[in-house]
């Protein structure tokens, strides 16, 4: 479903992805671990074209983001087709990005109603659905700035699949908050994860990912060092620095 | 009246491990503590000198022939005094819209990714920002020397003096509005443009429906003293006929030659404008502050308040815990 193959990328002179080969097959959730730096954040943001690539490719259910190909040639898509290719990928941010000058119901919507153009009662509807499912029936009329940080991403969390997207994207979805709000964010990640979504999750949280993942890529310096089951991964890794890794972060 | 003694605490005088149990309250405060203020010497005579002073100074011109008061109240509502203070009004609100008109383009232009487009709003910003008001509006004005017709007419009166005036203070004023307007959308975090972005919209959507509302909350304070600076610069018009109300009062006092009496006119117009303008800008900032945090007036707590956890123990003895 997902196919990154080769992918390149410099930021000024720093070479922050050498060459990241990754498959993820529809219903599957990958956790990919690592150091700061490692260009885990960077390789989320390149598969729905937040940022462009350099090299190499990135295929959603055999289409690139971003490019097309005409008579062999590459050529970079305008960004009508690249918004609308970004519909079908959800996307949550380590530091939640809600619209903070509308409702959390309203953000909810927002996707359905102005980008899809559901009609209104249709929307509002399954946004309260969504929202009484992350556990926030109640906060509908709440802004952002009323919200705790656990609940704001939640609210994200309900707003990324209002757009029934095929593939969801967490980058670092708990590290901006308290220990305590940690896990109301990863239960409602894992219900997402029980419903059949295809995942990918850059995260510091090592038991969800053993506990929710069904492979574990870790990354360090831009390339992939181990990618495999979860458990295997997490409870035998087989590269050096993986270990190192996890036993300083476990 | 029972008094806080800190020094029976048992955290303070007890053993090295505390722990509280649940019925271990420390004694509630049950009134302020009540201590006497020390009189503020400094601004007690501070205060008095400052009246003092107020007061000679209102007295000694008060009783000062010189000044004429009576003229003053005589022409404040004058009909040509009143006609420029609308002139003022409808110059100062006509300009401000068109320049805000012209400065969302302009800093929509220097934002771009389209280099040409950032280029030219820059270069705009600086001519307009650099070249004095007073100037510009004398150029206008003489643009008539330039192209003595435009469009078939006479440009002498195509142009008068309200709208070469008008023309001048919406193009110099959209220089300043425009880095305002700019400053306000990169004031709105990126974040708010991904997050506009993985949903679908385009950047431009992002922009124009994500970001640009929630930058309106930090171009209100800068616009509503750009606004306060306008109703000022107005004046200016009075250089070249714009029946403003300083070129109507100036009007006046050439003919009746009581300068200052109606220049304290003028002066106490320009006072109550730019004094109600304050005001709106105070209402058009809490409507747009709603969606923040703590701008909504917390209720004040009371010692009786069932929403503080802190509750009442009485011991029999009356005394602390």
């Amino acid at each position: 479903m997902l196919r990154i193959d080769g992918v390149h990328k410099w930021l000024g002179n720093n070479h922050v992805l050498r060459g990241v080969d990754i498959e993820v097959r529809t219903g599957e959730i990958v956790c990919i671990l690592g150091p700061s730096g490692s260009g885990k954040s960077t390789l989320l943001r390149c598969i729905n074209h937040l940022d462009p690539v350099d090299g190499g490719i990135i295929e959603v259910n055999g289409e690139r983001v971003g490019y097309e190909l005409h008579d062999g040639q590459l050529f970079e898509q305008s960004e009508r087709r690249v918004a609308k290719a970004r519909q079908h990928i959800g996307m949550v941010f380590q530091h939640f990005n809600l619209f903070g000058h509308i409702t959390a119901l309203d953000n909810v919507t927002y996707g359905p109603t102005r980008v899809l153009g559901r009609p209104r009662k249709e929307a509002v509807a399954h946004a309260r659905q969504l929202l009484a499912k992350v556990g926030l029936a109640d906060k509908d009329a709440s802004y952002p700035s009323q919200l705790s940080g656990g609940q704001q991403q939640r609210v994200a969390i309900a707003r990324a699949l209002a757009m029934e997207p095929r593939l969801m994207m967490f980058d670092e979805p708990t590290s901006a908050l308290d220990p305590e709000l940690v896990g109301e964010v990863l239960q409602t990640m894992r219900q997402v994860a029980e419903e059949g979504m295809t995942m990918i999750v850059v995260t510091h949280e090592i038991g969800f990912a053993r506990e929710v993942a069904d492979r574990v890529v870790f990354m360090d310096q831009g390339r992939v060092l181990e990618d495999g089951p979860a458990r295997e991964v997490l409870d035998n890794p087989r590269h050096e620095r993986t270990a190192s890794f996890l036993r300083r972060v476990h | 009246m029972s008094e806080l003694n800190p020094s029976s605490s048992p955290a303070l005088t007890g053993p090295a491990h505390y722990v509280r149990l649940p019925g271990d309250e420390p004694p509630v405060q049950e009134a302020p503590v009540r201590a006497k203020r020390r009189p503020k010497y400094g601004q007690i005579v501070t205060g008095f000198v400052a009246i003092a002073l107020l007061a000679l100074a209102i007295q000694s011109q008060a009783q000062n022939p010189n000044m004429e008061w009576g003229v003053t109240w005589e022409y404040m509502f004058n009909q040509v005094v009143l006609q420029g203070v609308g002139v003022t009004i409808q110059l100062a609100i006509f300009a401000m819209l068109i320049s805000i008109v012209l400065a969302f383009v302009i800093a929509l232009m220097i934002q771009s990714n389209n280099k040409v487009a950032s280029v030219i709003g820059r270069a705009y910003v600086w001519f307009f920002r650099g070249v004095p008001m007073l100037v510009q509006v004398l150029l206008w004005f003489n643009l008539a020397v330039l192209f003595p017709r435009i469009l078939g007419q006479d440009t002498n009166t195509l142009i008068s003096g309200f709208t070469a005036g008008l023309i001048a203070l919406s193009l110099a004023e959209s220089g300043y509005m425009a880095e305002i307007i700019r400053g306000g959308i990169i004031s709105v975090p990126a974040g708010q443009t991904d997050a506009g972005v993985s949903i679908g919209l385009t950047r431009n959507q992002a922009l124009a429906r994500i970001v640009l509302p929630q930058s309106i909350r930090v171009i209100i304070p800068p616009t509503g003293n750009q606004f306060i600076g306008m109703l000022k610069a107005t004046s200016l018009v009075s250089v070249i006929g714009g029946s403003d109300l300083l070129t109507r009062v100036q009007l006046i006092y050439g003919q009746n030659f009581k300068i200052l009496p109606l220049l304290i006119v003028a002066v106490l117009w320009y006072l109550i404008l730019v004094t109600i303008a304050g005001i709106g800008q105070h209402f058009l900032e809490r409507r747009f502050n709603a969606s923040q945090p703590g701008s909504r007036k917390p209720r004040r707590r009371t010692p009786g308040d069932p929403a503080t956890k802190t509750t009442t123990i009485r011991t029999t003895t009356g005394g602390a815990l």
